[in-house]
């Protein structure tokens, strides 16, 4: 998914949830921070493909998968707060709608997912995720004030 | 760094390869028997703790850190070096830090939850650190910090550096599998599962 889609879903759990102070900055780090992992991949991209814009290309790291629970559990239980797991959940998520090849638990397994509602073209997915997002975003705004 | 350390491991290869040689040549011991050995010294280790007397148990931990030393020295200058034998080390190692840990805990030096947690980040650390290469080292050795910095501090800074440490890990991991997808290259939307087919058949070959 974009960034766009991560951040909308991100600032209405934050609003949903009432989060305020560090519990945020979680939110934001976890549900929209985690892309940036794509930094890392850059010199890669540029190495293999050059400045060409290239579809497909192989973005994702650990960062973003399910296995990265292994220490995002344990730190929210030193943090003792919910709110990385769960904006992480959220994040892989909508992720996994998107039909791109995805490692869940790599380096443990070499196991590769397309993820779900993979018959549904991605650009539907998000168009609609974003209408329908952007529409909860401004009622839970709204009805707040 | 690297250099540094190398620096520092000559002059110590130096002075433990007679010790090494009187145990295997003298004794007849195996590096095995020495692993084993490590594991019992540093294990007792939890008994002082537990009865509140720290420093006595510091002092086990350390002698059962010199013969966790020797272990692997023995092995690699007898030629004896095995996955197995690197396995048991691993298994005796997490074992008697598992202990040791629990100890301190048992003994009221700090939570049940801050040593858990710092003993799960351990061993995240172990399940890809001889894959990744990277393990900061620092399990029993930061225990000694502990009388003047404060048991809960030393667990702290155990439970953030290994945390730490298994996430730069798998960034590793992931860039070395990015490399291979990248030297395959071909259809990128099905590179992931080709190169995992891959590495799954290398390693199968060994």
């Amino acid at each position: 998914m974009t960034i766009i889609t991560h951040a909308l879903i991100t600032t209405l759990g934050v609003q949903a949830l009432g989060l305020h102070g560090e519990d945020v900055v979680l939110a934001y780090a976890f549900g929209v921070g985690v892309d940036a992992d794509h930094l890392l991949k850059a010199p890669f991209y540029l190495r293999a493909v050059g400045l060409q814009n290239k579809k497909d290309y192989y973005w994702r790291s650990s960062l973003q998968e399910p296995v990265a629970l292994l220490w995002i559990v344990p730190l929210c239980l030193w943090l003792r707060t919910y709110v990385p797991a769960l904006f992480f959940l959220i994040h892989i998520t909508l992720d996994y709608l998107v039909r791109y090849e995805k490692m869940p638990f790599y380096p443990y397994s070499p196991m590769v997912t397309r993820g779900w509602l993979v018959r549904i073209p991605d650009k539907v997915k998000e168009a609609v995720l974003v209408v329908v997002l952007i529409c909860a975003n401004l009622w839970l705004f709204l009805s707040v004030r | 760094m690297r250099e540094f350390v190398a620096l520092l491991k000559r002059p110590i290869d130096a002075a433990v390869r007679p010790v090494v040689r009187v145990l295997r040549l003298k004794l007849g011991l195996s590096p095995d028997q020495l692993t084993w050995a490590s594991f019992v010294v540093s294990a007792a280790g939890a008994v002082p703790i537990v009865r509140h007397h720290v420093i006595a148990g510091l002092v086990i931990v350390f002698v059962g850190q010199l013969l966790d030393g020797l272990d692997g020295r023995m092995a690699r200058e007898f030629g004896l070096a095995s996955t197995r034998g690197q396995r048991l080390d691993d298994v005796l190692d997490r074992s008697a830090e598992g202990i040791l840990f629990a100890a301190f805990a048992a003994g009221g030096y700090a939570s049940w939850s801050a040593v858990g947690l710092a003993f799960a980040a351990v061993l995240l650390v172990t399940s890809i650190g001889h894959r990744s290469g990277i393990d900061p080292g620092v399990k029993r050795f930061a225990l000694y910090f502990g009388p003047w910095l404060g048991f809960p501090v030393v667990f702290a800074a155990v439970f953030w550096i290994h945390l730490a440490a298994y996430v730069v890990g798998l960034l590793v991991l992931d860039c070395r599998f990015q490399l291979r997808m990248d030297a395959l290259g071909g259809d990128l939307d099905t590179v992931a599962s080709r190169a995992a087919a891959e590495e799954v058949a290398e390693r199968r070959a060994g």
